[in-house]
């Protein structure tokens, strides 16, 4: 998972309480940043913006015009953590600190350009690794999770006979018809390769064979274009945590449950039938590894 | 020689005199008496008010931050308080003083103070 630390600009420009708002926009202006730390004997006591500066009086000292509680993240921050303290706050940068001292910045632009390589480019869904992070997140506040592994049919045929930009564009309205059935804060969509998408859904296991039930019949009933029939099979696999959480296993029960609606998916697709169960397992922390 | 554009020595040459006026006066300490109310968009803040009394006036004034329209913050000289406590001197301040001044301005205040007591004993 990456962090900000990894990204962060760690060349920081930072100003002194009592510098004056006149040095500070001036300062602003040549380095062309919007915002910078206010450090004094190294520690962070506060941000200065370009906003702050333009409502200050420029004789005025930074401590008079900044802003004390700043939103701060440690560098082993995820990207979709600092992602959503920023849109939490409405701010435009994170100070990455180490304790009390700051040791880097990362910009909303910095942070949706490295975010945007987890978006797939055709459909505008989360790749798979968003949905592991959001599974995972799930799992550690202790909540029960299913996974929907859903497969087009026979979608190797349509891309042979009518194109792959044909092949594309279905895929697209796939992904919208299936965003119009889950339910935002309970199922999380995304394409996890190909003609292939899966939800990390918080609902129960029947809940969820009830929602794959809706999405695969959503394919089937919906108005394609003369001559092309889409179809989809559903597999179902849910899980919930058999004992008190420790560290560092989540990856691996994730993956167990994604394999097994996966496997799912490919025998409802075998016997003809619209969703399978793969049924709901006791997440052991011996059994995922 | 003199023309319409100045007094002139040995033809061309302008003659240039300075004329200085001096007044003195002593320097207040503390130059900001009794009360201190620092607009919301003042040339200083509070912090640069309060290392100004801290330097000029150590342990003689309280800084209150304040929620209001046009001022942010009051400095209070403590002999004051003990007379009369900020929460019930503060909103009279402010409300005399948003008549007079702005978000820019930083007023000034002294605050006189007369404790009218009346007391009866049995006799």
């Amino acid at each position: 998972m990456q962090t900000v630390g990894e990204i962060m600009t760690k060349e920081l420009v930072t100003v002194k309480p009592e510098d004056s708002v006149a040095k500070v926009a001036k300062l602003m202006e040549r380095t062309k940043i919007g915002g910078l730390p206010v450090v004094e004997g190294g520690r962070l006591v506060g941000i200065v913006t370009s906003r702050d500066i333009r409502r200050c009086h420029p004789n005025r000292l930074i401590a008079d015009a900044m802003t004390r509680e700043v939103v701060t993240v440690p560098h082993t921050c995820s990207l979709w953590e600092a992602k959503e303290l920023l849109e939490r706050h409405g701010i435009e940068r994170l100070v990455v600190v180490d304790g009390d001292y700051p040791v880097g910045v990362v910009t909303r632009s910095l942070l949706y350009a490295e975010l945007g390589k987890y978006i797939d480019a055709l459909t505008g869904l989360h790749k798979a690794e968003f949905i592991q992070r959001k599974a995972m997140e799930l799992l550690q506040d202790g909540k029960e999770i299913a996974i929907i592994f859903l497969d087009l049919d026979n979608f190797g045929a349509v891309d042979k006979k009518l194109g792959h930009v044909v092949g594309d564009e279905i895929l697209c309205r796939v992904s919208k018809v299936l965003g119009d059935v889950v339910e935002e804060g309970f199922d999380y969509l995304f394409r996890y390769a190909g003609d292939e998408f899966a939800v990390v859904t918080v609902k129960p296991l029947e809940e969820a064979r009830k929602l794959a039930l809706r999405m695969v019949n959503a394919i089937s009933e919906e108005k394609w274009p003369p001559g092309i029939k889409v179809a989809a099979s559903a597999g179902v696999a849910g899980g919930r945590r058999a004992s008190p959480r420790q560290g560092g296993f989540e990856p691996y029960t994730l993956s167990d449950l994604i394999n097994m609606a996966s496997l799912a998916s490919t025998r409802a697709k075998k016997e003809g039938r619209q969703v399978v169960v793969a049924g709901e397992v006791e997440l052991r922390e011996t059994s995922c590894i | 020689m003199s023309s319409k554009t100045g007094t002139y020595l040995r033809g061309s040459e302008p003659l240039r005199k300075a004329e200085m006026t001096i007044r003195l006066s002593e320097f207040e300490i503390p130059p900001m008496q009794d009360a201190l109310l620092v607009g919301k968009r003042a040339p200083i803040g509070p912090e640069a008010v309060r290392r100004m009394v801290d330097a000029l006036s150590p342990e003689q004034y309280e800084i209150i931050r304040i929620e209001h329209q046009v001022f942010e913050a009051a400095v209070l000289k403590r002999s004051l308080l003990k007379l009369l406590p900020a929460e019930k001197l503060l909103p009279i301040l402010l409300e005399e003083c948003e008549r007079v001044a702005d978000e820019q301005a930083v007023v000034k205040a002294q605050v006189n103070i007369t404790i009218q007591v009346s007391r009866a004993v049995d006799l």
